[in-house]
């Protein structure tokens, strides 16, 4: 009976943990999916390529080659990682580059504006 | 640099070969960030760097032979674990109940713990294989779970494809909550089970009083 009562206490224990566990997560799933629905850009990491921050920010390669000073290249694939290593750069320092030319881009071509010539872009 | 971050750049360079080989090992038990591999694939290939089919037969072909990895582990290569579990405290009540798990939910198990609650699927694998779930029936429901996991995450990347971290933040805490909800209801029917007999003991001593 003391062992019945014992293994009682561990299971009302279990579930009122899993509960408030469950709960946290829903918290965090729902207050992810506000914050999504209202924040278009994500966060540049080196493991992105050009022409995915460029798919994902809407600002055409070329203008982050451009920024780079390094020549537009069809299909690049590199992530931001390796570039910057190419180019003897620190990777916080191409991710500089890249959100000052986006913020350009976007102060001179506002939403709806046509983009510009769409050389280095994925087909 | 995360170990995220060198996979997905791994992935976004190389292709293929690392989404193989990432799933495999991840899929026989090591966790590694298979969920946003799978979503970052899925956006490779609306930027047109991967085509889906190879992405959807690759992933799958990865993943259910980490499986069987792990599902030959828990059969084959799993006795001495096993055997030291044993030797614990309650050791062999464990693997029981393990084992009396699988065989109750074993297809179920398996599919849903391919796609839907996808934080257990390697430890069923391992339990799955030490219970002595049929392997062909493992194996079926195994790849039926896998493909439609990969296609679901596949496309949610095409889908989102300019958004994935924000997307896989979202799935990876969803997919706990789903887990979490369902050991709720797996102890909060124990807890009613624990309340049950009680209430029927005080009902029982209240009608002997009553014909007394």
């Amino acid at each position: 009976m003391k062992r019945a009562g014992w293994q009682k206490w561990i299971v009302l224990v279990s579930f009122a943990l899993v509960v408030v566990a469950t709960g946290v997560f829903a918290v965090r799933t729902v207050r992810r999916a506000m914050y999504w629905r209202l924040h278009h850009d994500e966060v540049i990491r080196p493991w992105m390529s050009i022409p995915y921050v460029a798919h994902s920010y809407g600002v055409p390669p070329h203008i982050f080659y451009q920024a780079l000073g390094i020549p537009p290249q069809l299909h690049d694939r590199r992530p931001l990682k390796q570039i910057a290593r190419e180019h003897n750069r620190s990777v916080d320092e191409v991710i500089r580059v890249l959100h000052e030319a986006i913020a350009r881009e976007r102060a001179t071509h506002p939403t709806g504006a046509p983009p510009p010539p769409d050389q280095g872009r994925s087909p | 640099m995360s170990i995220t971050d060198q996979l997905l750049g791994a992935l976004s360079q190389y292709g293929l070969p690392v989404l193989f080989g990432v799933i495999v090992i991840a899929a026989a038990g090591i966790p590694l960030p298979i969920s946003m591999m799978l979503v970052a694939a899925g956006s490779f290939v609306e930027l047109g760097e991967m085509k889906l089919w190879q992405v959807i037969v690759v992933a799958s072909a990865g993943a259910v032979l980490g499986d069987q990895i792990g599902y030959a582990l828990g059969r084959w290569g799993g006795h001495h674990v096993v055997s030291r579990i044993q030797r614990r405290e309650n050791g062999a009540a464990k693997i029981a109940q393990a084992e009396a798990f699988t065989k109750r939910w074993g297809a179920a198990g398996v599919f849903f713990s391919r796609w839907l609650i996808t934080p257990l699927g390697p430890w069923l694998n391992l339990t799955s294989g030490m219970a002595g779930y049929p392997w062909m029936r493992f194996f079926v429901w195994d790849v039926l779970g896998e493909v439609l996991w990969v296609v679901l995450y596949v496309m949610l990347g095409k889908l989102f494809s300019d958004r994935v971290q924000a997307l896989v933040e979202i799935l990876g805490n969803l997919a706990w909550v789903v887990v979490g909800l369902i050991v709720a209801a797996i102890l909060g029917w124990k807890v009613l089970k624990y309340m049950r007999p009680s209430a029927t003991m005080k009902e029982e001593k209240d009608t002997s009083r009553a014909l007394t």
